[in-house]
């Protein structure tokens, strides 16, 4: 590990601590799996802020956009920092770990690592209104929206917009502009 | 450089036309050039503000994603905008996470402090942060030059001076054709006015082109040219007639001069200021003066006399009243001589004194003669004066003692002894009052006089007081008007009045004497009048009677010495004044004499 790593682990007990390693990101310098995950945790409050959600896959009008790590969860309290306090439009943002399929209407995002078995399945099985997001090249063909991948160093992402369509969402164009590549 | 005030009027115009409408246009061109300046920035950062805020929204992805790629892809598309001179993408640490340069020189300024529109020097930084769900993810600037606007107002510029340029030629054109409006009035006036003055010929009339107040002015000047015209005409014609009476004086100086050359006499002319200007041969001669610079009477008058003299000719030439005046002249031998100089005023048709001609006549000789004439006078009055006083005291001796031996030794005489004293007794008395009355005469003109103002009624009374027992004794009335103030010395005044009454008493009739005095003015002196009813006076001897021991009676009946008359002519004539007597044998006599109404200088001891 670096100095320049435990530098910005220091920062990230700080509310802003995201924008810092952002930063430490765009250098390109991805130290080791805690720095990649603490990108990808960015990367995954910021694909819920650029999705549009069809009103009735919240419980109820106030209910939060809830972030859900399905599985084993690689973020550590990396999530949890990133996410604390931050909004959607008037929703709150809130994590769950859940080991199963949620229930409908209970997840808005969806979190599944590339550890996951029977993906597809589960994919497949979280019907309407929930976006899908996990990494590597293969998820996008078990059937996932939002594939984060490494490439050169630097954290990406690929989107299927077939599959976000099909499930009522709607990707900002900003987001897609930024992805790269999307899938139709 | 010309004075503008000096330009003619017409080029004048012109130029106030061109000056005025090329500032007005210059005025307008520069108000539209600076409003479309001020407007063209608001648009300027209304545009750039929308500008701004498009990027930053679209560049909210990549910033959240960290992609500088799609973020300097997004900056790119500025290039389109010409005039954007370069872009930078600050992520929220301040590091820079994408930029555009439209030249490879642009570096990234430092990532200012909040958003909006600054002006720095040639160019406007906008700066605008990026939000995303309410939450700010980075900062976009954007510098934007102003060549654009410094382009328009070049050009806006241009076309403001080529309208001006276009206007001043058409404002030329026109000011030309019109200033004849106003120019040519008055070019015409002056054009009058200038030929008016060189010629000096008022009959010159400026034409009245307009109805305007240049019209107005032209009638005015026309009507002040005629004014001028008539009385130019009679100043004209009253210089021809002050000329021609200047010649005609001038003529008559000479015709006067030619003649006084020929004349014996001294004489002179001068001006109607009292300038000598003329002396004739003789008086030249006489004086022995020659040349310019002392033929000048002033150089020949007794110093003695020159101060008054000068006062005195003054005073003539300014009442313009003849001048006569004695005084002395040297003569060419040195010798000072007395003069009398005369001089009257003659003057034109009008009254105007046109020169003074005057006359200086030698009376040093006569002048001599009365001096010593009254030097032997005066000897002769002291004699008599001393002589009579002198014989006073002896005649009173022989008076009285012919009385004492009257009285003593009347008994010792015999009737022809009796007789022979009495004529020794009256010849002593008559020899007494003689010399009496010859004191008085004497004194009459020698003794110093103090005039004052007296009633005349008031000395006839103290005169009649005087003479009561002669009155009474002839029985005599004596009647009078109101007789006026005169100025005599009162002394004088009852001597002259007692001598005249005493004579009407004593030359009576048999009828009781009737003697009445009267007074009338007589020019600036009272006449008095003593009238009786006396034997009268043979005209023939009218003047004889006022001389000394002139008497017309030796008859006994009419006592007297016969100096009374003599007195009374001598007082009278002391105070300037006349006595004469108007009478017919047996019809009374009639004495008047003048006195004076007012004070005056009474000279001592006259003649």
């Amino acid at each position: 590990m670096g100095p320049v790593a435990g530098w910005l682990r220091n920062k990230l007990r700080m509310r802003l601590g995201l924008i810092c390693l952002i930063a430490s990101a765009a250098v390109g310098q991805i130290a080791d799996q805690t720095v990649e995950y603490q990108v990808k945790a960015a990367f995954l409050l910021n694909f819920a802020k650029f999705v549009e959600w069809p009103p009735n896959v919240f419980a109820a009008a106030d209910s939060p956009v809830a972030i859900c790590v399905l599985g084993k969860d690689p973020f550590g309290q990396a999530l949890d920092e990133v996410v604390h306090g931050e909004t959607v439009g008037s929703r709150r943002l809130v994590v769950q770990r859940i080991s199963k399929v949620p229930a409908p209407r209970m997840c808005q995002v969806v979190f599944a690592g590339s550890g996951e078995k029977d993906l597809p399945e589960v994919l497949s099985s979280l019907g309407r209104g929930v976006l899908a997001v996990g990494e590597g090249d293969k998820f996008l063909r078990d059937g996932g929206m939002i594939a984060m991948v490494v490439e050169n160093r630097r954290v990406r992402f690929d989107v299927n917009q077939t599959a976000t369509a099909n499930a009522g969402l709607n990707l900002s164009s900003r987001l897609l502009t930024v992805a790269r590549s999307v899938k139709n | 450089m010309r004075n503008f005030r000096d330009i003619p009027i017409s080029r004048k115009l012109v130029i106030i036309v061109m000056v005025t409408t090329t500032a007005a246009l210059l005025m307008a061109g520069l108000g539209i050039v600076a409003a479309d300046s001020i407007l063209f920035r608001a648009e300027l950062r209304r545009d750039l503000t929308a500008l701004t805020r498009i990027v930053a929204d679209n560049i909210t992805g990549a910033l959240a994603f960290n992609d500088p790629k799609t973020a300097a892809e997004t900056l790119a598309s500025l290039r389109a905008r010409t005039h954007v001179i370069g872009a930078c993408i600050y992520r929220k640490d301040g590091s820079v996470l994408a930029r555009y340069a439209r030249l490879s020189s642009f570096h990234c300024p430092p990532p200012g402090q909040g958003g909006g529109i600054r002006a720095e020097g040639d160019h406007l930084t906008a700066s605008q942060t990026a939000v995303l769900e309410g939450k700010p993810v980075g900062t976009l600037v954007l510098l934007y030059d102003l060549d654009e606007l410094s382009q328009r107002t070049r050009l806006y510029g241009s076309m403001v001076l080529g309208v001006v340029l276009v206007s001043s030629v058409v404002a030329f054109l026109l000011s030309t054709r019109l200033r004849a409006v106003i120019a040519s009035p008055v070019s015409q006036l002056a054009r009058a006015a200038t030929a008016v003055s060189e010629t000096g010929d008022y009959g010159i009339r400026a034409e009245k082109v307009s109805g305007d107040e240049l019209g107005l002015l032209v009638e005015r000047f026309n009507e002040m040219l005629a004014g001028i015209q008539s009385k130019d005409s009679d100043l004209k014609k009253a210089l021809a007639e002050r000329e021609a009476a200047f010649l005609e004086v001038e003529k008559e100086r000479e015709r006067f001069h030619f003649m006084a050359e020929s004349m014996p006499q001294k004489i002179f002319t001068a001006r109607a200021n009292g300038e000598i200007d003329y002396y004739n041969h003789q008086w030249v001669e006489y004086t022995g003066l020659s040349g310019k610079e002392i033929r000048d009477w002033r150089n020949v008058v007794h110093p003695d006399d020159i101060g008054a003299n000068i006062e005195a000719w003054q005073e003539a030439v300014a009442a313009g009243q003849p001048f006569l005046y004695e005084h002395r002249f040297r003569r060419a031998d040195g010798q000072y001589r007395w003069h009398l100089t005369r001089a009257r005023p003659m003057r034109d048709a009008s009254g105007r004194i046109s020169m003074w001609i005057g006359s200086n006549t030698e009376i040093h000789e006569q002048k001599e003669r009365e001096a010593e004439l009254r030097r032997a006078n005066e000897d002769l009055q002291q004699f008599a004066y001393s002589a009579s006083h002198d014989l006073q005291e002896p005649i009173r001796n022989v008076a009285i003692y012919s009385e004492l031996v009257a009285q003593r030794y009347r008994n010792l005489l015999d009737d022809d002894g009796k007789m022979f004293l009495g004529f020794l007794h009256e010849g002593g008395r008559r020899l007494a009052r003689l010399v009496s009355d010859l004191l008085a005469y004497t004194r009459a003109g020698v003794a110093e006089i103090e005039i004052t103002a007296v009633n005349a009624g008031e000395v006839l009374k103290h005169t009649l007081a005087a003479l009561a027992e002669a009155m009474r004794e002839s029985d005599a009335t004596v009647t009078s008007d109101e007789l006026p103030e005169v100025y005599m010395s009162e002394a004088h005044l009852q001597q002259v009045l007692q001598n005249l009454i005493s004579n009407a008493l004593k030359y009576r009739t048999d009828e009781p004497p009737k003697i009445h005095v009267s007074a009338a003015k007589r020019g600036a002196a009272w006449c008095l009048a003593v009238r009786d009813n006396g034997i009268g006076i043979d005209p023939r001897y009218k003047e004889r009677i006022f001389g000394v021991f002139k008497r017309l009676h030796h008859d006994q009946r009419y006592g007297g010495t016969g100096i009374g008359l003599a007195i009374c002519q001598r007082v009278v004539e002391r105070y300037g004044g006349r006595i004469w007597v108007e009478s017919e044998p047996g019809n009374g006599a009639t004495f008047y004499f003048t006195v004076p109404q007012h004070a005056r200088t009474v000279r001592s001891a006259t003649v």
